[in-house]
């Protein structure tokens, strides 16, 4: 039992993305078409952005927090950005300052919930609303369009012919976190504040720190999005992102992280990620409505959450019974 | 002792340190030197201070006043990791590792050199000590002893001159505590100076070379190990003016014949998880105290024959009724009621008023579909009156109380449902003065009307004060237990540590 557990959780990331391969393999059977090399280029092509919010909502979820006004924060960069590509502010300039926001944002929730102890759905939910209304103003409640054509080219360049300069570039971010997360010596810092913030307190991790960090990452990686979000759809309305925070959530339950906190990494996110971006294009291939795209990531969270919290529950409480009857017993051998 | 052949050299010194929480101060003046290799036990009740010096030394408090040196220099420990780097490590009672990671990830975390390096050294350092531990394993398959090597793996990885091993027999087995003390002996002579704090006298004599005993904030009692003998180690955790016996009750040596009445609860070979094999009577009208050092396993007997947890084997009858393994709900339909240790967490509904938390027990008898708030008014009000609740009325918020009139309400909860036996877990625990005789008062009228009680409490001066009959647990054990004649501080603070010794009886001399 215990080794089968271990075995198990040994290979989190390997579960996710063989539910990948058996997803994309169930639809290409019932419609060959989504098997061309053009569509799956799509599909992936599609997920940039998911995959970015999952990312950064990673380092928040690992240390047993979450982030729910990334979608905002979605919004308001991707507006920002907007006027200023409209307005013909440099790149060079607009681009860092996009990525400030997100960081100011990220910060603001860390500061709440690592040094006010505000639980962290409470205060993200707080700046998730300020934020949203910030766009509200910020826009006048109007849409941000006519954007140079520029811009939105960004979205299509391919490199050596076939692979998206996004998607590539992602992959490439993801793959180097992974690393520092997983062999740099404060890269596990973040799992360890999730995984036991007393034992991380007691051996000198800056767990204040840490935590706040956990949350400007997840501000900077939703800033990106909102970046990709303008290049890639070419508008923003007021209500851009709105929902995208549950969409990140579920790919990185997917994609094995343990919303308990301490357990997961970036390439399972990323794996999530691609999942939930293309349940709504599975759907059309399965000739379904792509109306039940919610309800069916809603169905597929709730299900990988409740399972991981009874493991996590089981776990614990064998712990506890294992403890106190070591107590008990003792007594019994020495006599 | 053949292992005091060191070279004296202080290691660390605690020059006056004071500590307070509002108002409740916990350190009061506190000075204690420690040599290189010194193995000090550290013993004391609960709330005697322990854990917060400890959590000084540790820089997780800071003190308000007094000074620390590490071999002869001033240091601020101001947080974890200005303790660390003067080489103190803490391996905490219930090791604090990170589940989700290898052994050697938890070892490794947090240090600044490089992996291999470390790895390097990590692995000599295991082929030094002869132990066999798996590096790859994952810490939530570790045993609660296996966890303790590697907290004590960090720590000396980390070159930790001083380590501080809270309670670290708790939760080992006995060859598991013998290889502990091989390794603490092995530490000590190396030059390491440890604190070791635990609840066992036994173990003082086994391992330490000094001990200190606090009570109260203060050291009562410090110095070598051969200059003590485990009494005076007991006189040093009493009081100091405590009366050896205790004479409440008119002649101590009347015995109360239970023969003839049938007991309300009776426990036989009772097990489950944190006790074993508990057999115990308590009989109508009689209080019977439940002593005994924190996690001996009183609360866990309380709370599994309520219902909340697992039992394991053995027999709960009340009243002639098998009520083994029923859930709390039926357990209380049968007439026991348990009040909580914890108000604050399990006891109160902090923000609805009295009358909603007094009837919160019966409003399921009580009413149909809605709520009986006429009754439910008739039964408050009379435990207002008959408690002396301070409260504005029966509408003030629970929270707004003091603790002792909450806690009087908390009790006046578990009455309301007319019980024949009342668990009480350390009942006054943090109330005043005043609103303690109080509850003594509630309590020896609940015995005049027959109901009988069972009061766990650590403070063993409240077991004197009432109890008829008075049981020791030590480790999961029933391990003792007195008639009124034989209750006293004494006897019960012996028992407690695990060390009481059956003294000349005095009744039957007579």
């Amino acid at each position: 039992m215990r080794k089968t557990i271990k075995k198990l959780t040994k290979i989190r990331e390997l579960s996710s993305l063989s539910f990948l391969v058996l997803l994309f393999v169930i639809v290409g059977l019932v419609n060959s078409d989504f098997f061309k090399i053009k569509n799956l280029l799509l599909t992936f092509d599609g997920s940039v952005m998911y995959i970015l919010l999952a990312v950064g909502i990673s380092f928040v979820i690992v240390t047993s927090d979450v982030d729910v006004s990334i979608g905002s924060t979605l919004g308001l960069t991707a507006a920002f950005i907007a006027t200023c590509v409209r307005d013909d502010v440099s790149l060079w300039i607009a681009i860092p300052a996009t990525l400030l926001i997100g960081a100011v944002i990220g910060f603001i929730n860390g500061i709440g919930v690592a040094k006010l102890k505000i639980p962290s759905i409470i205060m993200t939910l707080g700046t998730m609303g300020i934020t949203r209304g910030l766009i509200y103003i910020y826009t006048d409640g109007k849409w941000v369009e006519n954007l140079p054509d520029f811009f939105k080219e960004y979205s299509q360049a391919n490199i050596f012919g076939f692979i998206n300069l996004f998607l590539l570039v992602t992959l490439i971010l993801v793959v180097l976190i992974f690393l520092y997360l997983s062999k740099a010596k404060k890269g596990r810092y973040f799992a360890a504040v999730g995984d036991n913030i007393g034992g991380a307190t007691l051996i000198g991790i800056p767990v204040v720190k840490t935590q706040i960090l956990a949350f400007v990452l997840s501000g900077v990686f939703a800033a990106l999005a909102g970046i990709i979000f303008v290049s890639r759809v070419g508008f923003v309305s007021p209500t851009a992102g709105s929902g995208y925070e549950m969409t990140a959530i579920a790919a990185c339950v997917l994609g094995g992280i343990s919303l308990s906190g301490g357990v997961g990494s970036v390439i399972g996110a990323t794996i999530g990620a691609i999942i939930m971006s293309s349940i709504s294009r599975i759907l059309v291939f399965l000739k379904f409505s792509s109306d039940l795209d919610k309800t069916i990531t809603g169905i597929l969270l709730i299900t990988i959450v409740v399972a991981d919290s009874l493991l996590h529950r089981r776990a614990k409480e064998k712990a506890r019974k294992a403890r106190l009857s070591a107590r008990s017993t003792s007594e019994e051998v020495k006599q | 002792m053949s292992r005091v052949e060191k070279n004296n050299e202080i290691m660390i010194s605690i020059r006056n340190v004071y500590k307070s929480f509002g108002q409740n101060a916990v350190l009061k003046g506190i000075s204690l030197d420690v040599a290189k290799g010194d193995v000090v036990a550290l013993i004391g009740g609960n709330g005697a201070g322990k854990s917060t010096l400890m959590k000084i030394i540790m820089g997780i408090y800071q003190p308000d006043d007094g000074e620390i040196f590490i071999k002869g220099e001033k240091v601020n420990l101001n947080k974890p990791s200005a303790a660390l780097a003067q080489g103190i490590y803490l391996v905490p009672q219930e090791p604090m590792l990170f589940p989700n990671m290898t052994v050697e990830e938890n070892i490794l975390i947090g240090f600044s050199e490089k992996r291999s390096i470390l790895h390097n050294r990590l692995v000599e350092l295991i082929v030094q000590l002869g132990w066999n531990l798996k590096l790859d394993r994952k810490a939530d398959s570790l045993s609660i002893a296996e966890q303790q090597l590697v907290e004590i793996l960090r720590g000396l990885l980390r070159e930790s001159r001083i380590l501080i091993l809270d309670e670290p027999t708790s939760a080992l087995t006995f060859n598991e505590i013998e290889s502990l003390f091989k390794l603490v002996t092995d530490l000590s002579s190396k030059g390491i100076s440890i604190f070791y704090i635990t609840h066992r006298l036994t173990e003082v004599f086994d391992i330490a070379t000094h001990v200190a005993i606090m009570r109260d904030g203060l050291f009562t009692l410090k110095g070598l190990v051969s200059e003590f003998t485990k009494e005076m180690l007991i006189k040093g955790l009493l009081p100091p003016n405590a009366k050896s016996t205790s004479s409440t009750a008119g002649n101590v040596c009347k015995q109360i014949d239970h023969s003839k009445t049938r007991p309300v609860l009776e426990v036989k070979k009772y097990s489950g998880y944190g006790f074993s094999n508990i057999n115990l009577n308590v009989y109508p009208g009689e209080i019977v105290g439940m002593a005994g050092v924190v996690g001996a396993g009183r609360t866990e007997f309380a709370t599994t024959i309520f219902g909340m947890d697992e039992v394991k084997s053995g027999q709960v009858i009340l009243n002639g009724e098998d009520i083994t393994s029923l859930k709390t709900t039926e357990v209380l339909d049968k007439g026991l009621n348990y009040v909580p240790e914890d108000r604050f967490l399990n006891g109160i509904f902090k923000i609805s008023d009295i009358t909603s938390n007094t009837s919160s027990a019966i409003v399921r008898t009580s009413s149909n579909f809605l709520l009986n708030r006429k009754k439910e008014k008739e039964v408050t009000d009379e435990y207002i009156k008959d408690f002396r609740i301070k409260a504005t009325g029966q509408d003030q918020i629970l929270g707004s109380l003091s603790g002792g009139n909450q806690q009087k309400v908390v009790i006046a909860r578990a009455l309301s449902t007319a019980p024949k036996l009342v668990i009480l877990d350390e009942p006054t625990r943090g109330i005043d003065a005043g609103a303690r005789g109080d509850v003594y008062t509630i309590i020896n009228q609940l015995k005049e009307s027959g109901v009988a009680i069972l009061l766990i409490s650590s403070d063993l001066e409240e077991i004197v004060e009432l109890s008829d009959r008075a049981v020791t647990m030590f480790q999961g054990k029933l391990t003792n237990s007195f008639d009124r004649a034989h209750i006293n501080l004494d006897n019960l603070m012996a028992a407690s540590f695990g060390v009481y010794e059956e003294e000349k009886a005095i009744c039957e001399k007579q």
